[in-house]
């Protein structure tokens, strides 16, 4: 098949109808970067939702022992020698830490409450869990050493507590009898009213420790430089935690797992309806194009041009105009995307924004995986659209159409 | 017999119009040999462009056979028939047909392309064609920058650059002032005489007829007279 003469035919066929081919193009460039730009969006709300469950102390991978997570109690906690390293390289990981966490009341002058209580090494969570960003009113704990505590402002609000004052700590030790235990507020983190914010305070691990009277710990959190390398660290880490579970944090936060997993298929959806509307834009015009020029095709056919060949200039001069279009929609997507790189403040629907997983400042993460997917559903499209117009085109015979 | 172009035996068309057979060509036998310039006339409706069409096989006859060039067109797909007609037969048509986007060479080119001609030997062969048509300078205007008759005779060219068996030419001189189809005749019976061309030419023009070395007159879809001219008498 001369499928040069095809594209030398249909290259020139495109500029025979400027205006009308240039409105089409534009039509597809403006799509086209709208679903860069959208999906980006989206891919950066996915962004936004990943980084939250794995930095709100989930990290990417945890250990925790049979059963904790149906009661979280210091029962099941599970010993760690002094000088363990997860065995993960540190190509593939940007931090661990250990962690005790024990549910417990909180008890201020006037008011009540059940909260976590998280002993932490502040100098290991600095790398990997959201403590290290959050703003803290007063002072952050120094050390895994420091026997204070660290509220949310919520949490505080609720207790009606400031920095400085006093609040009461009752949990279960690990001996199964109640502990007490006075602990002076160090700060109150501002988690922009999240749910941790409200139920989650710190003190130093070691100091925890010796209140539930153990040494052991209820969890080792490890955070990887990538997602991907989930695989291989949780095989590691689960050989050398016999026993111990390890779990990702899809199965940590299974509801940010689900959101995670519907914002990949919303993408797909998102290019789908918005091709497939731009599709019917696409066949009208090329059947406009093989209605007008129906004798040309005749005169072709009877030249000695197989019906093959005719299908294939159809498509061609669709894909020519698709795949231009498609050239220049990425520039200009990918163009706003680095536009809106800072993000888009959306801090005045902070509230709608946090019940959709999202942070108070959207920004846009483009995927090259995103741009292949569609580019190729793009050219599927002008494969698919020029169908029926090429099935028009063919069926046209030579004779008759030489007669008009 | 090998010097037989055309061979048409008992060759019938027969269309239904509002359900009604209209019976265009009636048992129509005809034999065209090589190197002859053979003019199809009569009155419209008389089928001499259904005639014309079948041996081109732009059309399917609803009686009979049509052999041209050895092959015969009755059970021939349409990509068969495609082929057949790229590589054995030239069209020149009323409207000229050329494509509009095509410069002149690229026009002539066209049927080599579809051949699978290397580009630089058909490069050559079209501008050497157009060179001996006397539209060098015409090489690389587009259809819509030429006059009719230019765009008639880059019509010829692109006919004969393959060097078909059979040139097939369907009302050529109906779109063209008396003084420009003088010039166009004047090529087709250069080209048959000098390249040996079979020419089938169907018209009711009477300054084609006289071009013709064989008049074949049809009259209601039959064969009416079939005279050889001398080429003196021509």
């Amino acid at each position: 098949m001369p499928l040069r003469l095809l594209l030398q035919l249909s290259w020139r066929n495109l500029w025979r109808h400027r205006r009308r081919n240039l409105m089409l193009f534009t039509a597809i460039l403006v799509a086209i970067a709208a679903c860069v730009l959208l999906g980006s969006l989206i891919r950066g709300m996915q962004n936004d939702m990943m980084k939250d469950a794995v930095e709100n102390l989930s990290g990417n991978l945890k250990v925790l022992a049979p059963g904790y997570r149906e009661d979280p109690s210091i029962e099941r906690a599970f010993a760690l020698t002094e000088d363990y390293r997860p065995d993960i390289p540190d190509d593939e990981m940007i931090g661990w830490t250990r962690r005790v966490r024990v549910p417990a009341v909180v008890t201020s002058e006037r008011e009540t409450r059940g909260i976590s209580l998280v002993g932490v090494d502040p100098g290991e969570e600095r790398a990997i869990s959201f403590l290290a960003q959050v703003d803290v009113r007063g002072e952050p704990l120094a050390d895994a050493d420091d026997d204070r505590i660290l509220l949310g402002v919520e949490l505080a609000a609720r207790l009606d507590t400031a920095v400085g004052r006093r609040v009461v700590i009752m949990t279960q030790g690990a001996d199964g009898r109640n502990r007490e235990a006075g602990f002076r507020v160090a700060g109150l983190y501002d988690a922009s009213g999240t749910a941790l914010e409200k139920s989650y305070a710190f003190t130093g691990i070691h100091p925890l420790q010796k209140l539930l009277g153990t040494n052991d710990v209820t969890e080792v959190s490890v955070r990887l430089r990538d997602d991907r390398f989930s695989a291989s660290a949780n095989r590691a880490l689960s050989k050398e935690m016999g026993g111990l579970e390890v779990l990702n944090w899809r199965q940590l936060d299974p509801q940010a797992a689900a959101f995670y997993e519907i914002a990949d298929v919303g993408i797909t959806i998102w290019y789908v309806i918005l091709l497939l509307a731009l599709a019917f834009g696409l066949i009208n015009s090329l059947i406009t194009a093989v209605l007008e020029r129906v004798r040309e095709f005749g005169m072709l056919r009877a030249l000695g041009m197989r019906p093959r060949a005719v299908v294939v200039q159809v498509v061609i001069e669709s894909v020519l105009i698709v795949a231009f279009a498609l050239a220049g929609g990425i520039v200009v997507g990918v163009g706003l995307v680095a536009f809106f790189a800072d993000g888009i403040d959306l801090s005045n629907y902070a509230a709608g924004a946090e019940l959709a997983g999202m942070r108070s400042r959207l920004v846009p993460h483009l995927i090259a995986r995103d741009v292949m997917v569609l580019g190729a559903l793009a050219v599927a499209l002008a494969v698919f659209a020029s169908a029926y117009p090429a099935w028009r085109a063919v069926r046209i015979k030579p004779l008759d159409a030489l007669r008009r | 017999m090998s010097d037989l172009v055309v061979r048409c035996r008992n060759l019938g068309r027969t269309y239904d119009a509002d359900a009604i057979p209209v019976h265009a060509l009636r048992g129509v036998d005809l034999d065209v040999v090589a190197g002859e310039f053979v003019s199809l006339a009569g009155p419209s409706g008389s089928g001499k462009s259904t005639l014309l069409n079948l041996i081109g096989a732009l059309d399917r006859p609803s009686t009979g056979d049509v052999v041209v060039d050895g092959v015969a067109l009755a059970g021939l797909g349409e990509a068969q028939l495609a082929d057949l007609r790229l590589t054995k037969i030239g069209f020149v048509f009323q409207a000229y047909n050329l494509i509009p986007v095509l410069s002149a060479r690229e026009n002539v080119e066209f049927i080599m392309q579809l051949q699978g001609v290397p580009a630089r030997e058909r490069r050559d062969r079209a501008l050497e064609i157009l060179a001996s048509l006397g539209m060098a300078e015409l090489a690389d205007r587009r259809p819509g920058e030429m006059s009719g008759g230019q765009q008639q005779r880059v019509a010829v060219a692109r006919a004969i650059v393959t060097r078909p068996a059979l040139l097939l030419a369907d009302e050529p001189s109906a779109n063209l002032d008396s003084e420009t189809t003088k010039g166009l005749l004047e090529l087709l019976r250069r080209i048959n005489e000098e390249r040996h061309v079979t020419i089938v030419t169907a018209t009711h023009d009477p300054m084609v007829m006289s071009y013709a070395r064989r008049r074949v007159q049809l009259l209601d879809g039959r064969i009416a007279s079939d005279q050889r001219v001398s080429a003196e008498t021509a």
